[in-house]
């Protein structure tokens, strides 16, 4: 991908469109996927998509060809879905009621549901209990978990120090460990 | 022995710990810390289930087609925004080279045309002067009618619920209205009346723009789009950019 994009990301640097739209349609999924993740509004991840290639395609001069498009525009895509939380004043918000009773929720669940798992009912206490995360939690936890981006470059996205980046981390998976525990005791991945 | 906390256990399976060897060494020794950690690993293993909304492989595509016209309008104000600064640095240089071809000459009033044809041939020079400068005007206010129209569509079509992030449109509704205000003075002194009243009509709303911080509030975004549809301004410019047109 890296190859291809290296000569693409040259012509489309040079003003031909038919790259910049190669660009587009190669990322555009990866795009949404971490969009989708961060917002957790499938509408919202499709604005965001917009969004970040429109703010490439004007930044497009000041992307320097040695570095990986896919890198770097996935951070325009970081900027713009935290832009669009901001916007709505999720981030350092909680937005999802109080945590002691999404745990008692949580703990009250039947033992049957074991049987839901991989089921579109677990899925849906997923994304409940990322809902719970804050907006900087759930920011943190998102390029951490899914895009392995090291702390360093979380903590400079979000406006804090390493250690608290660190932190935010944590804070998101014992989130989602109160939430999700009881659902998580029968599957196996044991070490 | 000292057990390991969840922050330890969380960073060390992030690989973001200090000691990792040791980490390693206290979980394969400790059975409650190991139970810990293998907690902790289902738990983030069932957060890879979080739904993901299906997208085609056709979704680049359809990226693509609805950035392509934002593209090509970005493009299109580009070009016709550099149209605009030079027709206007033209302008300008004509206008001071008709003074100064005015002052040496006399400086003889530039009359009306019907007075100017019956005051016999000395006058001709005049005319000739002015028809030239008259096109450029009409080239730029037809440029600068087209710059404002795309603005109000933009404004006016917007989701005005989450307000509306402005970007490079409020920087170019500063310049917009510098040259309205010179447009509108040069429709006067033409004696277009429907032009310096659009023009007049146009600026308030230009300096909404041109004075936001780059965003407009839901409640600014609602005012700007009920203010631009209760005078039909979007229309007025519409037809008038059509007719300005069509005379050059």
């Amino acid at each position: 991908m890296e190859l291809i994009d290296a000569a693409t990301v040259t012509r489309a640097r040079a003003g031909d469109p038919d790259a910049f739209r190669l660009l587009v349609e190669r990322h555009s999924k990866p795009i949404f996927r971490l969009a989708y993740r961060m917002t957790g509004n499938e509408h919202d991840a499709d604005d965001v998509v917009q969004e970040t290639f429109l703010r490439a395609y004007r930044q497009m001069a000041r992307f320097e060809e040695r570095a990986n498009f896919g890198t770097w525009v996935h951070r325009i895509a970081v900027n713009c879905a935290l832009d669009l939380l901001r916007s709505r004043g999720r981030i350092e918000r909680h937005t999802g009621g109080d945590p002691e009773e999404a745990e008692m929720t949580a703990a009250s669940s039947d033992p049957q549901q074991d049987r839901l798992l991989l089921s579109a009912e677990l899925r849906d206490q997923v994304a409940a209990a990322m809902e719970r995360l804050s907006g900087n939690e759930r920011t943190a936890f998102v390029l951490r978990h899914f895009e392995g981006m090291p702390v360093e470059e979380i903590g400079k996205i979000l406006g804090i120090q390493v250690n608290a980046a660190k932190h935010t981390i944590f804070r998101a998976v014992r989130k989602l460990r109160e939430a999700l525990e009881p659902f998580a005791r029968s599957s196996a991945c044991n070490i | 022995m000292q057990h390991l906390t969840e922050q330890e256990i969380v960073l060390h399976h992030y690989h973001d710990d200090e000691s990792p060897a040791a980490v390693a060494e206290h979980l394969l020794a400790c059975d409650v810390c190991r139970a810990e950690y293998n907690s902790i690993r289902n738990v983030l293993a069932l957060v890879d289930e979080m739904p993901m909304p299906e997208r085609s492989n056709a979704y680049g595509e359809q990226v693509w087609s609805r950035l392509r016209w934002k593209l090509g309008n970005q493009r299109n104000r580009m070009r016709s925004w550099r149209t605009a600064a030079a027709a206007a640095a033209v302008l300008a240089i004509a206008f001071f080279a008709g003074a100064l071809w005015h002052a040496r000459n006399g400086g003889q009033a530039i009359l009306p045309l019907q007075q100017q044809t019956t005051a016999g041939q000395a006058r001709l020079p005049v005319l000739q002067q002015e028809k030239p400068q008259d096109r450029i005007l009409l080239v730029v206010v037809t440029d600068h009618l087209g710059n404002s129209e795309r603005m109000l569509t933009d404004v006016a079509n917007a989701d005005a619920r989450h307000g509306i992030n402005l970007g490079d449109d409020q920087k170019r509704a500063v310049e917009l209205v510098a040259l309205n205000r010179i447009y509108q003075q040069s429709a006067v002194q033409h004696g277009d009346d429907r032009l310096a009243s659009l023009l007049a009509d146009l600026e308030p709303v230009l300096l909404e723009i041109a004075h936001s911080d780059g965003t407009l509030s839901p409640a600014e975004a609602v005012a700007l789009q009920k203010r631009i549809d209760s005078k039909g301004l979007l229309f007025k410019v519409r037809v008038m950019t059509a007719q300005k047109g069509n005379s050059v």
